[in-house]
């Protein structure tokens, strides 16, 4: 079958519809036994050691493929390092497609958006509406891992981060993905909840730190709420394609976000807040937006490359936990 | 008798404490520390306490540098942070402020409310603002750190931020003919730019000011001159993580 690469969430009922596969390249990247290496591609062709590793990973991912040569990019809303992406990618052969989430969350331009990216793969609205009935019944189950998570404390902050960042792309395959997220429901409601612990929201882009979660249950904390894996999961009942899509806070002004993340920490009662952001990534800036509106204690965690947690933020975690005690 | 062990960067600090007073002080090179006195058993470090001429302790608590990979056989760990902001109200006596500790290699700032830590941050991946980078800048200008914290007036605009570039930016403006002591001003300058904005997100008055770096007059007094805040510097500035030990420990027994 058909495989297309994606370096985020986009409206993948499109892709769906067409009976594509979508890949969605950083979960390829990031879990991957050679991370480092794909890293290492990147810089070998030029990219500089001050950039993003998500972005050298994303290109060390599709050039160490052997059956991708299509990509669906994010060209506004997502990163700009994207457009260099594109530009590096096309020079190795590969086919890119950009796609932009208009900053101001114009209605129009995101109808044009989508529509466009449907001639691309050459489906129609009723094709698209069939994908998303598929999707929204496996999205609503995903929601529901979520509120297992926070609500009945039964889950553990790391799956709660693998079941939603997975809605990027299902892993590929709605019928497995949506069998396995109901394994896993059956499986977790019937665990004992965990107890006492420190609550915790995780805000910010997907760690590339590997055993960030597990870490910080060691310590025994846990995160109960995924900020921007959550908003993966189009977690709103919205039966129109547009709409849902510029409800999606991600790639907007940092405002919708920042409302999203009061509302939940207030009804998931999180003690603390971890803001994630990569070294040298825009998104460093709009920490200090997010100190000044959120008023609950806030850790800022810096990630550069894929691998384990560093002395230096393990430090950081603990001093952060030993506070909130 | 308690024994707090901080275990820097550059060097280890121990300080020895009975009844909440202080009883001694002592500082090792951190490689020779480990060279000649350290040895890893298992997943512990046994230290050789008599060869360092240290007395047996009824209990031992360590922090630093070395914490998260090596536990000192038979102490009890407790988080840096923790323990600066634990040294620094023994010596100040405070509850109330904001804890800027400059070491070897690290830049930590607690804000301190009502003797609880509040917010707090610390540097990452670049040790710009800490005591190495003025050892290296001292060590270019030929003069000693003692020297180099002395000056604070018509400092030269150093823009570099990395300290092994600043290193060439130095030599640059020594070429252009800049005076020893507008340089070394400069260099006080360049530490008191790195620190202010962690600083400025939680400024109390006072700032307490610990570590190696606040034996550096100069700094002390550019700190308090721009932010227009009483910067109070300990009697042991660099002991301040040790007696934060010796404070848990006591605290705990």
């Amino acid at each position: 079958m058909r495989k297309v690469g994606i370096t985020t969430t986009i409206p993948v009922e499109i892709l769906f519809a067409a009976g594509v596969v979508p890949v969605d390249l950083n979960n390829i990247f990031v879990t991957h036994s050679e991370a480092r290496r794909l890293v290492e591609i990147a810089e070998t062709a030029g990219y500089p050691r001050n950039v993003c590793g998500w972005i050298k990973g994303l290109y060390g991912t599709v050039l160490d493929s052997t059956d991708i040569n299509e990509l669906v990019a994010v060209a506004q809303g997502d990163c700009t390092n994207t457009h260099a992406l594109m530009e590096t990618l096309e020079m190795e052969g590969v086919k890119t497609i950009p796609f932009s989430f208009p900053f101001d969350r114009d209605r129009d331009l995101m109808r044009a958006q989508i529509e466009k990216l449907m001639r691309y793969f050459q489906v129609s609205w009723d094709q698209v509406a069939g994908a998303k009935e598929q999707l929204d019944t496996l999205r609503k189950r995903v929601w529901e891992v979520d509120r297992l998570t926070w609500e009945e404390n039964k889950v553990n902050g790391l799956e709660n981060h693998l079941y939603q960042v997975s809605c990027s792309d299902c892993e590929g395959d709605l019928t497995r993905f949506a069998s396995k997220v109901e394994e896993f429901i059956n499986e977790a409601g019937q665990r004992r909840p965990y107890e006492g612990t420190i609550r915790l929201g995780f805000i910010g882009v997907p760690p590339i730190i590997t055993d960030l979660y597990d870490y910080i249950e060691e310590q025994d904390a846990r995160v109960v709420y995924n900020e921007i894996q959550r908003q993966f999961s189009m977690p709103f009942e919205c039966e129109d394609l547009v709409e849902q899509y510029l409800l999606y806070t991600y790639p907007y002004h940092v405002g919708g976000r920042i409302q999203d993340i009061y509302e939940q920490v207030a009804k998931r009662q999180i003690d603390g807040i971890i803001h994630y952001t990569q070294s040298f990534c825009f998104r460093q800036i709009q920490d200090l937006i997010i100190r000044k509106k959120i008023q609950v204690p806030i850790l800022t965690l810096e990630g550069d490359n894929p691998g384990k947690l560093d002395a230096r933020n393990k430090m950081r975690l603990d001093t952060f936990l030993e506070m909130l005690r | 008798m308690l024994c707090g062990m901080d275990l820097g960067s550059r060097s280890v600090k121990v300080v020895t404490m009975e009844d909440n007073q202080l009883i001694d002080t002592f500082m090792f090179d951190t490689i020779e520390f480990y060279r000649n006195f350290g040895k890893k058993y298992h997943e512990e470090l046994i230290v050789d306490f008599r060869g360092l001429g240290l007395p047996v302790a009824d209990k031992i608590v360590s922090t630093g540098y070395g914490r998260l990979t090596i536990k000192i056989a038979r102490s009890e760990v407790v988080s840096e942070l923790k323990a600066h902001m634990l040294g620094a109200m023994n010596q100040t006596g405070l509850k109330n402020f904001t804890l800027l500790d400059l070491g070897g290699q690290d830049s930590k700032v607690v804000k301190v409310n009502n003797g609880k830590m509040v917010d707090f941050n610390t540097n990452d991946k670049c040790a710009a603002s800490s005591g190495r980078y003025l050892e290296n800048m001292a060590k270019v200008l030929g003069i000693s750190l003692n020297q180099l914290g002395k000056h604070y007036d018509n400092p030269v605009d150093l823009s570099s931020t990395c300290a092994v570039f600043g290193e060439s930016e130095l030599i640059g403006k020594i070429v252009e003919g800049r005076s020893v002591e507008e340089l070394a001003a400069g260099i006080n300058y360049t530490i008191f730019k790195r620190v202010k904005p962690f600083l400025m997100k939680m400024l109390t008055d006072p700032i307490v000011f610990t570590g190696g770096v606040a034996k550096n007059k100069a700094l002390h007094k550019i700190i308090q001159d721009e932010l227009s805040v009483q910067v109070i510097v300990p009697e042991r500035p660099q002991m301040n993580g040790a007696i934060g030990c010796c404070v848990y420990a006591g605290d705990k027994l």
